[in-house]
């Protein structure tokens, strides 16, 4: 927002020197913090450029900075990321992925940052998860959010908040562990109905890419009647199983482990893909820094020059009215001439 | 509760998930080890979020899970 400002401000700026001569009365209104006689005086003030510049400078640091803490922390959050992928393959071999399975009670888990300056990915995860629930409503239907992070649940409750059942915030306080994780899905599963969990978040492909991904976890009932249906599910009573359990109780277990680590991948995809997002941001706002500081020095050295000609003109004028007046006026004309000149060699 | 032909599991009679279970096993391992490893995987045990649940569009107060998992 600040940036946008800026960027305007800074191309007001550079209007206003190019038809100084004739316009600037015209333009005092909008140039607030120079005092204008009549017909460009003297009295234009190169401070506030100044100022803006600096304050420029400052903000092209901060962006620098934070753009190498993202990808500091991009690396280590990168390489358990990939080892996390494991987790879920082998629940994807047993059971297959079945996003358009048809089930009356939808979760939709959307996962998003606690924290902003990320560039689009949340808003992404939120559109996303908007077009599922409408997918998945219907008659006899019923579908719920349940939000990570802070920056996903203020654009949900914008228009969705009766649909939100939980919201999970400060979750990465401590570097996210299994642990953290599986205690927050078994918080989710306590509280939550559900026949289908969907989790939304945004798979890490590399760091200027993000895909956003659905994932689905189905209940053990949901099993059970899609296993009628055929396909991978349908097989499964083939498979042998040991110990004193009953294929309930361990696609009971199953369910519940699945959940817990397709959400642990989940998440560590979408701090990796944040820490991408956020280094991608900050760089090209440190570029578009970078070109403000340029035009905004080009503007500081023209009203710069600018103001010692009209000092050199009025100095002229002034000795002129005590000797001639052909001499001095020669003497003025050619400097004006000189310095529009370079002025105007400076626009082009 | 167990009265089916296959026994429920223990944990699962006591109202345990499968999740809560595998944590407790989870941090019984990690309490075996020596002092180097042990502290780092201390430092994988650390849990901290804050839940909080919506009712009628509204959400009620927050509260903060800051336990370190070890049961």
């Amino acid at each position: 927002m600040a940036m946008a400002a800026f960027r305007r401000e800074g191309r007001r700026l550079l209007l206003s020197p190019v038809s100084y001569n004739s316009s600037f009365a015209a333009r005092s209104a909008i140039l607030s913090y120079s005092e204008l006689g009549p017909m460009g005086a003297r009295s234009i003030s190169t401070q506030a450029v100044r100022n803006r510049m600096k304050s420029v400078k400052n903000i092209q640091k901060i962006t620098k900075a934070m753009k190498m803490v993202a990808a500091s922390k991009l690396r280590s959050v990168q390489v358990r990321t990939e080892n996390s992928r494991g987790f879920w393959q082998p629940f994807t071999a047993l059971l297959g992925d079945n996003p358009s399975v048809d089930v009356k009670k939808n979760v939709i888990v959307t996962i998003t940052s606690d924290k902003g300056l990320c560039g689009g990915i949340n808003s992404t995860s939120v559109r996303v998860s908007k077009a599922l629930y409408k997918l998945t409503s219907g008659p006899e239907k019923e579908t719920k959010y349940v939000v990570l992070g802070e920056k996903g649940k203020v654009q949900l409750a914008r228009d969705s908040k009766n649909s939100i059942e939980m919201n999970i915030t400060e979750l990465q306080k401590n570097p996210l562990n299994y642990t953290q994780v599986s205690v927050l899905a078994d918080d989710i599963l306590k509280n939550v109905e559900y026949d289908a969990l969907r989790i939304i978040y945004n798979k890490y492909q590399s760091v200027v890419s993000f895909l956003p991904t659905v994932s689905t976890i189905l209940s053990p009932e949901t099993v059970e009647k899609e296993s009628e249906a055929g396909g991978k599910l349908g097989i499964l009573d083939s498979y042998e199983i040991e110990g004193g359990d009953t294929k309930a109780e361990v696609l009971q277990n199953l369910a519940e482990f699945q959940f817990s680590c397709v959400l642990f991948n989940a998440s560590l995809e979408n701090a990796c893909s944040e820490m991408g997002a956020r280094m991608s941001a900050m760089d090209s706002s440190s570029r578009n820094a970078g070109e403000m500081l340029d035009r905004l020095t080009l503007t500081y050295n023209r009203t710069r020059q600018a103001s010692i000609t009209t000092e050199l003109i009025e100095i002229i004028s002034g000795a002129s009215a005590l000797t001639g007046f052909s001499q001095s006026a020669r003497a003025t004309d050619n400097i004006q001439y000189r310095r529009y000149a370079c002025m105007i060699k400076l626009q082009s | 509760m167990a009265s089916t032909a296959a026994a429920v599991p223990f944990w699962r009679a006591a109202g345990m998930t499968y999740i809560t279970y595998s944590n407790i096993c989870a941090s019984l391992v990690r309490g075996c080890l020596k002092e180097p490893y042990r502290s780092d995987a201390g430092a994988r045990e650390k849990v901290h979020f804050a839940v909080s649940k919506w009712a009628n569009g509204k959400p009620e107060k927050s509260s903060i899970r800051s336990d370190s998992h070890s049961e």
